[in-house]
């Protein structure tokens, strides 16, 4: 009694939530719900009411229907506070609790006559939909229950009227207990309400709390197996019989169960994750063996295993599997189909089975033409079996919708309609259904791949039903689940930008540091995690995009290794703009990976896209589309194909200076803008010239990646590129020959000034000499020469007495110093030196002339002709008379100011140059008197063109020596002079060699020829030569040797000259 | 955006041109050589001057002479995110190319306001909301690039109109 009474006071805000029932109100009038005196009065006359008013203690329904009553009541109190009185819209149920609560209270007294109360249990049931007292079972009930006198005993309510007259004789049917309650509640009525609400609390914090815990808390591994429990057995088996064997040995215990000899196994159970085994749990393996004699498909005897105590709990563990759902895909295992996507149409209820919606690969009997007829589709599928036998993959028909026209053709026997309205046309052909051209067949599930499928996109696409529209309806979330469940770890690589999408810390993305199985660590970027490092699943990831991304798809798709750049972004679906097709492709983000910013060359192989390949000799074609097995390319006749990288012989390099006209006689290169005349007005880009097609691409141009063929005859330009016209405009290829140079250079050389090219005179020098032949038929034998005319030799061999006449450039001659051997011109320039060298000065001019080394090119030159002249005997007319040649060599020598000057022997001082030479020439006439006499000495007092040629370019520091006639140096200086040239292109080593070695000799002498302030004047002008030595300005060293014979001050002049040119 | 940048260009140099002219010739070449042109990030939109020019060096075996030249020039590189006025250049079913000067950008239906519909049926096809937007070859419209893609010696972009004071300049 104590405890219900406290349960009403179990806690003060139940006391203030407490709403007295209205049956209450009617009694008292006055209606507080948190006066305690009145719940304790209430407590006391109805307890079972009072003990329902607590929340926490639900009752079960079979229990005092004053209890009930009160419970709808309190409970509806409780719930609606005030409301509860005014609330006569409250719906007929809560009325009908008033009603009857009304009556309750006026029957209070009813009870005690216990018959006439017909109507309390028909009301039960809609009472009760308000109420949770099925919800909990409380173990208070029970106490209070033991408690309660009458817990026990069946309630007077419950008792049907009719019923009460059955009750058992010892049944109470008085009013005893009404007065025991009331004695109970004065009781209650003298305890303290607090005393009692104390009572209360220390009972119920006893009674609830061990008797949950104790319930709840089972640690795991009082529930482990220990050695004492019987063990498992694994016993091999015939893999695929495990379940039949199960039924089996199930069988055979309970038959012999009672029997003298029962199987005295425990259990026995099978493991679909272990094929090939079943488990018997048994004390003995003795047991085992006993249980299995005689049972066929499971070997005891050869294998058996006592599974590990420690591993009983993972033998057991379930795993729970992937339930397959209707629209998931999956894939066939073997057959025909194997290998290929399947929907799931329909789920058996067994779980073994599943209804699959297949594209069919059908053949439609093309493969049996030859063979008897077929009768029926058994037969056909069986025959077929045997007579096509392993190469039936290798040669099954491709995946394509069932047609019944194709059907029609040869196996109209075997089709039937079954059933067809406007959405829905479904057939059978061979005992196959095809509903809307797919093939619905039954397969068990252990011959499908469920987990790890990856459909592709493709593969999909093919499950999806046009609409008439044209736009496919294709559920990319059936689809996205299905690979979310085979997400492999591949797509996730460490420095991927991912996304949790699921889960906890949705939301949260970061770059992926780590991927270990299907467990990626990320490190976050942002949000309050930053910084830190999580671990989430696979399943739960995505990558993250932006829009604007670079992105390149790498795989699951047809689409692969494409690249382009993100346009959208719809949950796992991303739609990204190709670079190459310009097309929008949509693919998972999975599939994505990012790209660098730059553009890839656009190719997937060996070809890419625009590029000009040769088909056949005749035909050549431009790639307009690059997958991974085919090209796609257009033609020159316009045809588009699509062609293997084997038909392809060869790829033909863009040739960048291919022209062509257009139907204006312009000219018309790459990358010029055409526009067709006629036709489709097509405009673009040329990219390719081949003969007269031209291939253009079109940016704006959908088809063929905007690539068209035009013929070159139908086009005009529109614009060149980058205007060529400008372009020619914009000055010279700085990397080539100076045109204005080489055209003068060019006339110089063939014009009517030029200079003939030298020639010898006299007694060959090749006369005499023996010769090897380099070429032909005499070729390695060796002879002298015994005459010769301008172009060929006459060379009496050495081996046989017989002269043989052969051209002279294929001689070879030795030379007498050094021993090397040479060729004929070289030889003869050889032996003329000056020939020779004039040979390298005027192969050295022609490129030389216009880099301000003209000047001393011209003095080189200017001594070579001398020496030339010289060789003919006529060498000071050459110098001071032939000046009409002489100048015809300076002018193509483009410094055709100063040998006028110097020709003229110093009458025209026109530039700086002349000014030298002017000084020179001028210098108290001394020099010039002397100059002339002291070189014509010189050359004739030695009488060798060589010295002779030497002379102008060398002149000014030769002719100190020379005039200490010191020919010892003279010889010294060149015996040594064309063993350092005979290599060297450019005069300037040569020359300043000789400018170095010439003075320094000519040092000594030349104090001793002149005065000393001569020589003190010549020697810094040597000085001053010395630094030009390794430039182009070396051959003119010589020249400040002039101002050293004339005046001290022409020596900046020149410095300054040399630039200023 | 335009940044005036500092670059660097090598230039041979034919022996021919040897001379006093050399600096003319080295800067008219440079003025040729790079401006107009994109570097793959950013378009040179023209020299400012070419403050050193270096000593002429002969490279062996060829007789030219290479000049490295630094020079001031105008640069226009392209940004993700940077609002740009472009002029459209073309218009179809995938969404339309524009000009923003030298830079070809293209806009994607998708990032179209969901408004402004495709109209293949107008002439020419245009983009419209049969209200103030209309988006046709020719108009002017101000655009946000969503990214940029470089490839060797010209660039690409997609852009946006979907936002915000974006679309087309009445």
């Amino acid at each position: 009694m104590t405890s219900v009474l406290d349960q009403n006071f179990g806690s003060e805000s139940e006391d203030e939530n407490f709403n007295p029932a209205p049956a209450d109100d009617s009694e008292n009038e006055a209606p507080d719900g948190s006066d305690a005196e009145v719940n304790v009065k209430q407590g006391a006359r109805q307890r079972r009411a009072s003990s329902l008013g607590s929340n926490d203690s639900a009752e079960s329904p079979a229990h005092n229907p004053d209890r009930r009553k009160k419970n709808g009541i309190v409970s509806n109190g409780a719930g609606l506070g005030e409301d509860e009185e005014d609330d006569g819209d409250a719906n007929g149920s809560v009325r009908d609790e008033d009603e009857e609560d009304e009556d309750d209270d006026d029957d209070d007294d009813d009870e005690d006559a216990v018959t006439g109360r017909p109507r309390k249990r028909l009301r039960r049931d809609p009472r009760n939909q308000y109420l949770d007292v099925e919800a909990e079972v409380d173990e208070d009930e029970d106490e209070d229950n033991d408690e309660d006198e009458e817990g026990q005993e069946p309630f007077i309510a419950d008792i049907h009227p009719d019923d009460v007259d059955e009750l058992p004789a010892g049944a109470e049917k008085d009013d005893r207990r009404h007065r025991e309650l009331d004695r109970q509640r004065d009781q209650a009525l003298q305890m303290d309400a607090e005393k009692q609400a104390e009572i209360l609390k220390e009972k119920y914090g006893r009674s609830t709390r061990p008797g949950v815990s104790s319930v709840e808390i089972t640690p795991r591994r009082y529930m482990l197996p220990s050695v004492s429990d019987p063990s498992i057995w694994a016993v091999k088996c015939k893999p695929g019989k495990e379940r039949e064997l199960i039924f089996a040995i199930t069988k055979r215990r309970e038959e012999r169960a009672f029997t003298r000899n029962p199987i005295p196994i425990i259990c026995a159970f099978e493991r679909a994750a272990m094929p090939g085994y079943v488990y018997l749990e048994a004390l003995k393996q003795a047991d085992v063996f006993a249980a299995l004699i005689d049972v066929s498909n499971i070997y005891p005897r050869s294998k058996t295993l006592l599974v590990p105590i420690k591993e009983r709990p993972d033998l057991l563990r379930v795993i729970k599997s992937k339930p397959l759902e209707v629209g998931g895909y999956v894939r066939i295992k073997r057959g025909l189909y194997a290998g290929d996507l399947a929907q799931i149409e329909d789920t058996e209820v067994n779980g073994h089975e599943v209804s699959l919606k297949i594209v069919p690969r059908l053949s439609y009997g093309l493969e049996e033409d030859s063979k008897a007829p077929m009768v029926a589709g058994s037969i056909n599928a069986a025959d077929r079996k045997r007579k096509a036998g392993p190469n039936k993959l290798a040669t099954r028909p491709p995946q394509r919708l069932f047609s019944e026209n194709e059907a029609k053709k040869k196996h109209s026997k075997n089709l039937n309609m079954a059933s067809s309205t406007s959405d829905r046309k479904q057939w059978t052909y061979q005992n196959k259904t095809y509903v809307n051209g797919f093939l619905i067949d039954d397969f068990k599930i252990q011959n499908l791949l469920t987990e790890n499928v990856n459909p592709k996109l493709e593969e999909v696409t093919m499950f999806t039903e046009g609409g008439a529209d044209g736009a496919e309806n294709l559920d990319l979330a059936a689809l996205a689940a299905s690979l979310k469940n085979s997400t492999s770890n591949e797509s996730y690589l460490p420095g991927d930008i991912v996304e949790v999408y699921d889960g906890e810390q949705q939301g949260v993305y970061g770059k992926a540091v780590a991927v270990t199985g299907d467990i990626v660590t990320l490190s976050v970027i942002k949000g309050a995690l930053e910084g830190q490092k999580i671990e989430v699943p696979i399943k739960a990831l995505r990558k993250r995009f932006k829009e604007g991304d670079h992105v390149k798809i790498i795989g699951g798709s047809r689409y692969r290794d494409e690249v382009g750049m993100v346009v959208r972004i719809k949950n796992d679906n991303v739609t990204i703009l190709s670079d190459l097709s310009m097309q929008e492709i949509t693919v998972f983000s999975k599939d994505l990976r990012e790209a660098s910013d730059s553009g890839g060359a656009g190719g997937l192989g060996q070809y890419a896209i625009h590029d000009l390949v040769q088909l056949d000799p005749a035909t050549v074609a431009c790639v307009t589309k690059v997958d991974r097995e085919s090209l796609r390319v257009v033609d020159q006749n316009g045809s588009v194909r699509s062609v293997m990288p084997s038909q392809i012989s060869n790829r033909l390099e863009r040739r960048r200076h291919a022209v062509a006209t257009d139907r204006n006689g312009s000219e018309i290169r790459n990358d010029d803008t055409v526009r067709e005349i006629g036709g489709e007005g097509k405009q673009g880009v040329i990219i390719h010239i081949y003969r007269s097609f031209l291939f253009i691409y079109n940016r704006e141009q959908a088809d063929n990646s905007g690539t068209s063929v035009l013929r070159a005859t139908n086009v005009t330009t529109v614009a060149a590129k980058g205007g060529r016209v400008a372009q020619a405009s914009n000055g010279p290829d700085l990397t080539k020959m100076n045109p204005a140079l080489q055209k003068n250079g060019m006339n110089g050389a063939n014009g009517a000034n030029g200079m003939p090219p030298p020639k010898s005179f006299g007694r060959d020098r090749a006369l005499g000499q023996t010769v090897t032949i380099r070429k032909g038929a005499y070729k390695g034998l060796l002879g002298i020469v015994k005459d010769t005319t301008d172009s060929e030799a006459r060379v009496e061999l050495h081996t046989k007495s017989k002269t043989v006449t052969v051209p002279k450039d294929v001689l070879s001659f030795k030379d007498p110093i050094t021993g090397q051997a040479m060729d004929y011109s070289r030889f003869s320039g050889f032996r003329g030196r000056g020939g020779g060298r004039a040979g390298f000065a005027s192969a050295g001019s022609s490129s030389r002339i216009p880099d301000g080394g003209r000047t001393p090119m011209g003095v080189t030159q200017g001594g070579r002709t001398p020496a030339w002249e010289m060789a003919a005997g006529g060498r000071t007319p050459a110098y001071g008379g032939s000046s009409a040649r002489t100048p015809a060599w300076q002018q193509s020598g483009m410094a055709g100011g100063r040998t006028p000057a110097y020709g003229g022997g110093g009458g025209a001082t026109v530039n700086p140059y002349e000014g030298s030479r002017t000084a020179y020439g001028g210098l108290g006439g001394r020099t010039p008197a002397w100059d002339p006499s002291s070189r014509t000495t010189y050359g004739g007092s030695t009488n060798d063109p060589f010295s002779s040629s030497r002379t102008p370019a060398y002149e000014p520091s030769a002719r100190t020596p020379a005039y200490g006639s010191t020919s010892t140096y003279n010889n010294d200086s060149y015996s040594a002079f064309p063993q350092s040239s005979s290599n060297s292109g450019p005069n300037d080593a040569r020359s300043s060699r000789a400018a170095y070695d010439a003075p320094t000799p000519a040092a000594a002498p030349t104090p001793s020829a002149s005065n000393g302030a001569a020589y003190s004047v010549s020697t810094p002008a040597a000085a001053a030569a010395t630094p030009y030595g390794g430039e182009v300005e070396t051959p003119y060293s010589g020249q400040p040797e002039t101002p050293g014979w004339g005046a001290g001050e022409d020596v900046p002049r020149y410095e300054e000259g040399t630039p200023s040119p | 955006m335009f940044f005036l940048q500092e670059l660097e260009r090598v230039i041979s140099l034919h022996p021919s041109f040897f001379g006093p002219r050399v600096k003319e010739y080295l800067t008219t070449k440079l003025f040729d050589d790079v401006e107009g042109t994109c570097t793959g990030q950013y378009y040179i939109v023209c020299v400012v001057d070419a403050f050193d020019i270096s000593e002429g060096r002969v490279v062996p075996g060829s007789g030219l002479a290479e000049y490295t030249i630094r020079y001031r020039a105008v640069v226009w590189k392209p940004f993700k995110g940077e609002i740009l006025d472009a002029l459209v250049t073309s218009v179809n079913r995938q969404g339309f190319f524009a000009d923003v000067g030298p830079l070809p950008v293209f806009v994607s239906n998708h990032l179209v306001p969901s408004d402004v519909k495709w109209d293949p049926s107008a002439t020419p096809p245009q983009y419209t909301n049969n209200s103030d937007q209309v988006i046709e070859k020719g108009t002017h419209l101000r655009l946000k690039l969503m990214g940029t893609r470089s490839d060797v010696g010209s660039m690409f972009a997609i852009g946006s109109i979907k936002e915000d004071y974006l679309g087309s300049l009445t």
